[in-house]
């Protein structure tokens, strides 16, 4: 079969791939054939009927010649049925009519069906405007109506707390049920009943247990679900719709904002637009609300006799400048430290660190502010192919192999989980999940396997695999250099055997997945803060590495070795230098050649000297070697992995500025506070975990008294004397294009609609293969593994400052294996502390068989939960001990 | 002897049990093939002898075995569509009941011949004792060696199974019927893949009607020329015909192929009942268009009722006499049709109801002047737009008595009454079927 058909639709001749479908080649030919069941993330179904078209084969005559009518045309032999365009390919020499009197009494047909049953109730449905059901009747159905039976009715039903059902309106196209679980892999919806009485409900008619995506709603071509928080709070023509880049996870999903006047009243996806299309986690679809949440700070703080008061921005630009000054000047350029900043725009975060490295002349810079230890600032890079063209998420779902690395995507980036499942589904992907805990993807029901390794064996796992790998020999298409560092590393790292005690996996498990990893043509390694915040993180990343090179995963050519990052542009932040060790591009500061372009346009010459990584800083500050620090768009109160250590260092501080849009733990503590602008009120790009830079508008304008980050990092900048002189972001991000290897030749205008990935044409940084050996064996003792991970409902400290999110999430809980409970005495519901080397948090506690014996489960980003009050992990992880309190005390 | 073939030893006492009906020769057959006849000699057997499907769609049998791939590395399922649900049919029911074994061993030559180790018989929900009788009979058979790991010593191995269906017509449908059979919701999926490509499990599947693979021993045994001797050219054998309505000895009649409709209800049926005459006959279930009175010399076969205008269909043979009201017939029809829509697909699921509502005023004297026109053409409307051939089986009644008897429809309209209860009883009421009812 050739690549390429010719096919005519309408009379337009167009040449398509072999095997499109009806209704995607007339969309090449720029002819309108409508769809509802069908849709771009599902298998074909071909249940609404609305695509019908007329089909035709030309006529062959003897000798198989076409058979030519009396003006040279070909004769065209139609089919007696109409077929459906969305069920149906297309072969070469194919015609297809949608304007025939056939197909137009068709189509017209199926159209005054689906209206049978459908209320007139358009004046008063959320979907009234942007109903597919609505513009296609417009488009294709009668002028006036021959049904004057009563209509059959069903009672809306409120499913849970965001999915509202109105089934009169259903048109049963089957989207939301099979999205629900084709791309969820939750099957949360079913039809009940059959034909005209068919109704879509969960299975027992009770809330839906789902991730309460809405993604249902969204897919819903008619106004059938609706939102129950976006319920009857706007008409779509009164929403302005600004595209913007979600500020949650590092999948970086297109979230269309939905203003009205200055008001975000919904965020939604944008079909055939973004990474993610018309998809939305919970967080995505929810999570705007604390934009406009009556909590942001409308003016800057100063620390002024004690207490924090409102001042003006120029007023604390002027302080913050002349102080800062002030400790250079007395202690030294490194006592100043730059923290957080993966929550910034690629343009914020460039300028955060040319502020720290270029005006004032310290390396102290890091954006992880989680990590427990120093990870190199290139090993992420090093891991994920060192700029190579890499992996993207169409291409993770058309895997044969996907290995998961110790993260819950359902918690970290549920998108890149619904990418995963989708391709379990309709492309063949197999899953490997090497998780303690049974999260979601290792569930039986998507095929997979699950590596249940034991808590703080992470590091033996990922060897044993590379060793087990390593056993068929070197893969093809690696460096020379490699190969030959593959076979010593073999030998170091022992048989898989050896991983198989400490982990708790069989070697053959550990085989069979290395081999299904190695032999896979399209694979997937996806690793993401589990590992990068271990305290054996630097070890773990170049474990991963090895494992890269060993299975094939990285080649000279390309890498599909996927980091996916704690915060929405934690790549932006790696690749704008926001380490202390690395300049943007991941320039090494004593590389003189590499360094030189930043030297000549920042005017300075900079420190060579590594900076201090953010656990070091923490500990300097906490012990006063490091005298100022500036904390951008992170709670650091409860980020950093030791509560008492935090608290030491903010008080020991001479001076700490916080940019935050809310008056946060952190904020409270600090001298200087600037109120900053939230995602939906600026533009900028942001870098998702696929390198993929995309540009987010801004919706609306800043929040009376606050300002983008960037225009405080050039105000304080030119108050410390720079000349500073960038009016937008696409001003800094011309810069950023010119220095930075990597983004060269990268232009602002190409970000739209959808940005590409970045790629280095030679790699950034030479392979290091490397035995990553634990350098303690995990110490024993007694106590619990204190398992921690991200949670679908919330993310970081914006997400509680909602209605939806935190409701949804409901309160922190303690999750135990109900075997590990009774050991403990412990029963469902019941008061529990942890304790751990730094202190004790007390939560309620709740049984789950997901959850391994030996350890308990608490997500960290509830709000009233501060895990990092437990003590900084160390060695393998962290151990507490788990015991049963009186229940009154909680709150008291 | 009530047939010729099927039906020649029909009434044996015993011939349930694995004794009686090897009494009669049974399983002769399976152990002179299984193992010893090459399987795509068995194919080409039943492809000579021109059976077609009794299921209804009269597709050539030995056509559909050669479908099934034989180098496919995935399982091979057989599966006997026993869900009979088709208004008007009532065959495969006496047949399974009476003769379960002969079902079986149709099975395991069916599975012997497409190399497949596995047979799914899906019942209709109401035969839950006919599942009794044929649990047992597979239980026989098994202890026997007849069926299971090692079928008449041959080394062959065939499982067979029964599975009860949940009520749902559609799940006539073959792959209405595999999706039910997978535990999913009872809808058609696209085709292709054809079943015998990917049916089960996304396996190859060989789907057959009961009374289809009852005919496979018989040919197997006897040879397809034999076979030949009863029915045409194009429709040889013979074929179970379930005859209802008011003929003096309705029931099940196996008849050659080719015998004229009239021969049926006046010689074997014994004519009309109570000197009632006949208006029009549904000859092959409900799905079928009906055929007027002046068409009954019409061959019963697949090619004779194509040219008349209708199917031959599972052989659901539904006599209507001259005092039935035809708006009221294909109300109940169209209610059917209905109340089994599956609701996957528009047309059919949105159209059955709106003709449903139509005919229900008609039939209750509200019917207004262009409701015939309305009619007519909804079902044009579902006729070849529905995704499975449900929506065409509620069309195709509704076009056919409209064509042949416009008349009673528009009196409904016009005179707000029945012309056919006019006849019979002389009154004129505003319901005027009602009565008929009562």
């Amino acid at each position: 079969m050739s690549a390429t058909v010719k096919v005519t639709v309408d009379g337009r001749t167009i040449e398509v791939p072999a095997g499109t479908l009806i209704t995607d080649a007339a969309r090449e030919a720029e002819v309108h054939v409508p769809i509802f069941c069908a849709h771009s993330k599902l298998p074909p179904l071909g249940a609404c009927r609305i695509c019908v078209v007329e089909v035709g084969m030309p006529k062959l005559g003897p000798g198989r010649l076409p058979v030519t009518g009396a003006d040279g045309a070909p004769e065209i032999a139609w089919l007696p049925k109409v077929q459906t365009g969305c069920t149906t390919t297309v072969a070469d020499g194919m015609h297809v009519r949608t304007d025939s009197a056939v197909a137009v009494k068709a189509r017209k047909g199926v159209m005054e069906f689906l209206l049978v049953n459908h209320p007139l109730d358009c004046p008063v449905c959320d979907e009234g405007g942007e109903c597919q059901l609505q513009d296609l009747a417009f488009a294709f159905g009668a002028d006036f109506s021959r049904m004057a039976d009563a209509k059959r009715t069903f009672v809306s039903e409120d499913l849970g707390p965001i999915v509202k059902k109105e089934a009169n309106r259903c048109i049963v196209c089957m989207r939301c049920v099979r999205y629900c679980d084709e791309m969820m892999g939750d099957d949360a919806l079913t039809a009940h009943q059959r034909g005209v009485l068919t109704e879509i409900s969960s299975f027992n008619r009770q809330p839906l247990e789902c991730e309460q995506c809405g993604n249902c709603i969204e897919v819903c071509p008619v106004g059938a679900l609706t939102a129950l928080p976006y319920r009857f709070k706007a008409r779509p023509w009164d929403l302005r719709q600004h595209i913007t880049v979600c500020p949650y996870c590092p999948a970086g999903c297109s979230v269309r904002l939905g203003v009205r006047g200055m008001e975000i009243l919904r965020a939604r996806g944008t079909e055939f637009r973004g990474v993610n299309q018309e998809y939305l986690c919970v967080r995505g679809r929810f999570g705007y609300e604390f934009v406009s949440s009556p909590d942001r700070l409308s003016s800057p703080l100063l620390r002024l006799g004690g207490s924090l008061a409102p001042a003006g921005f120029d007023e604390a630009v002027t302080y913050a400048a002349a102080r800062l000054r002030d400790i250079a000047a007395a202690h030294g350029p490194q006592a100043i430290a730059f923290l957080g900043g993966d929550k910034l725009n690629l343009e914020e975060q460039y300028l955060f660190q040319k502020l720290a490295r270029g005006v004032l002349g310290t390396s102290n810079v890091d954006a992880r502010t989680r990590a427990t230890a120093r990870l190199p600032g290139d090993a992420i890079l090093r891991a994920t192919g060192a700029g190579r063209p890499s992996l993207t998420l169409d291409q993770l779902s058309r895997a044969g192999e996907a290995l998961v690395l110790g993260d819950d995507l359902q918690g970290e980036a549920p998108y890149v989980q619904s990418l995963l499942i989708l391709g379990q589904h309709q492309n063949g992907l197999h899953l490997t999940v090497a998780h303690p805990r049974r999260v979601k993807l290792a569930r039986s029901k998507f095929g997979g396997e699950w590596l249940a390794l034991k808590p703080g064996s992470e590091l033996t796992l990922v060897n044993a695999l590379t060793a087990a790998s390593l056993e068929a020999g070197v893969p093809a298409g690696v460096p020379a250099e490699v190969g030959a560092a593959l076979a010593s590393l073999a030998s170091a790292l022992g048989s898989p055997e050896a991983g198989a005690r400490e982990t708790g996996i069989s070697a053959d498990d550990l085989r069979r997945a290395a081999k299904r990893l190695c032999a896979a043509d399209q694979k997937a390694i996806v690793f993401g803060r589990a590992y990068t915040e271990h305290p054996q993180a630097a070890a773990l990343v170049q474990a991963i590495e090895n494992l890269g090179w060993a299975s094939g995963a990285l080649t000279a050519k390309r890498a599909s070795v996927m980091f996916v990052g704690p915060q929405h542009d934690s790549q932006g932040a790696l690749d704008m230098g926001l380490t202390p060790d690395r300049l943007p591009g991941y320039v090494d500061p004593a590389d003189a050649a590499a360094r030189r372009p930043f030297e000549q346009q920042w005017g300075a010459a900079l420190d060579l000297s590594p900076g201090l990584s953010a656990p070091e800083i923490l500990e300097a500050a906490a012990e006063g070697r490091v005298k100022a620090l500036w904390i951008v768009a992170d709670e650091w109160v409860k980020s950093a992995p030791d509560r008492a250590r935090i608290e030491r260092a903010l008080e020991r501080c001479e001076l700490v500025i916080v940019n935050d849009l809310f008056l946060t733990a952190t904020a409270k503590r600090a001298h200087v506070v600037f109120a900053a602008a939230s995602f939906a009120e600026k533009e900028g790009v942001a870098v998702n975990c696929e390198r993929r830079l995309q540009r987010s508008a801004r919706a609306i304008s800043p929040r009376r008294g606050a300002r983008p980050d960037g225009e405080i990092f050039q105000a304080v900048a030119r108050g410390l004397g720079a000349t500073w002189s960038y009016r937008t972001p696409e001003d800094v991000f011309r810069e950023i294009a010119r220095l930075t290897p990597g983004y060269q030749g990268l232009s602002w205008a190409q970000l739209l609609p959808l940005g590409p990935q970045w790629t280095s044409p030679a790699p950034l940084a030479g392979p290091r293969i490397a035995p990553a050996i634990a350098p303690a064996a995990a110490e024993a003792g007694d106590g619990l593994w204190m398992l921690s991970g991200g949670t679908l409902f919330l993310q970081g400290s914006l997400s509680y400052r909602g209605a939806q999110l935190p409701k949804l999430a409901g309160e922190a809980r303690a999750r135990l294996h109900p075997d590990q409970a009774q050991r403990l005495g412990i029963g469902d519901g019941d008061t529990v502390e942890i304790a751990g080397s730094g202190g004790s948090v007390t939560l309620a506690a709740t049984l789950d068989d997901a959850v391994p014996a030996g350890s308990v489960f608490v997500p960290y980003a509830f709000r009233e939960c501060d895990l990092n009050r437990l003590g900084a992990p160390a060695g393998a992880g962290l151990r507490v001990r788990v015991r049963k309190t009186a229940a009154a005390l909680v709150g008291a | 002897m009530r047939g010729p073939l099927l039906f020649s030893d029909i009434d044996t006492p015993g011939l349930a049990s694995l004794e009686g009906y090897r009494r009669g020769g049974g399983y002769a057959t399976l152990a002179a093939v299984v193992g010893k006849k090459p399987a795509d000699e068995c194919i080409e057997i039943v492809k000579q002898s021109g059976l077609r499907g009794r299921g209804g769609a009269g597709f050539p049998t030995g056509l559909k075995w050669s479908f099934v791939p034989k180098n496919s590395p995935r399982a091979r399922y057989i599966v006997c569509n026993a869900d009979e649900s088709e208004p008007g049919t009532f065959k495969d029911r006496e047949l399974m009941e009476k003769n379960p074994h002969l079902l079986i061993e149709g099975m395991v030559l069916a599975g012997y011949a497409i190399g497949s180790n596995t047979g799914y018989i899906y019942l209709r929900g109401e035969f839950e004792y006919i599942q009794r009788i044929l649990d047992r009979a597979i239980d026989e058979t098994r202890a026997a060696g007849l069926s299971g790991a090692n079928v008449a010593g041959s080394g062959f191995r065939f499982d067979l199974h029964t599975h009860l269906g949940a009520g749902a017509y559609i799940c006539g449908e073959e792959t209405a019927l595999l999706s039910s059979l997978e535990g999913f919701r009872g809808q058609p999926r696209l085709k292709p893949p054809f079943p015998a490509v990917e049916g089960l499990y996304a396996c190859p599947t060989l789907v057959n009607n009961v009374e289809t693979l009852m005919n496979v021993p018989h040919i197997l045994n006897h040879g397809a020329a034999w076979f030949r001797q009863w029915g045409t050219e194009k429709s040889p054998g013979t074929k179970i015909l379930s005859v209802s309505g008011p003929v003096k000895r309705p029931g099940n009649y196996e008849v050659p192929l080719g015998m004229p409709l009239s021969q049926l209800i006046d010689d074997l049926c014994g004519g009309m009942r109570d000197g009632m005459k006949v208006k029009a006959v549904i000859p092959g279930g409900s799905s079928v268009p009906l055929l007027p009175a002046s068409l009954l010399d019409t061959g019963l076969d697949f090619e004779s009722m194509n040219a008349a205008g209708t199917f031959l269909g599972s052989g659901g043979v539904i006599v209507i006499d001259e005092g039935t009201c035809m708006v009221d017939a294909l109300w109940n029809i169209t209610r059917f049709y209905e109340h089994e829509s599956c609701g996957k697909c528009t047309p059919c699921r949105e159209g059955t109801y709106w003709m449903s509502e139509v005919l229900r005023r008609l039939e209750h004297g509200e019917g207004r002047a262009d409701d015939l026109d309305l009619l007519a053409d909804l079902a044009d409307n579902i006729l070849g737009k529905s995704f499975c051939a449900l929506g065409d089986a509620a069309a195709m009644p509704v076009q056919g008595a409209l064509l042949h008897f416009r008349d009673e429809f528009e009196h409904h309209v016009t005179h707000r009454s029945c012309l056919v209860n006019r006849r019979r009883d002389g009154l004129s009421v505003v319901r005027p079927c009602e009565q008929a009812h009562a």
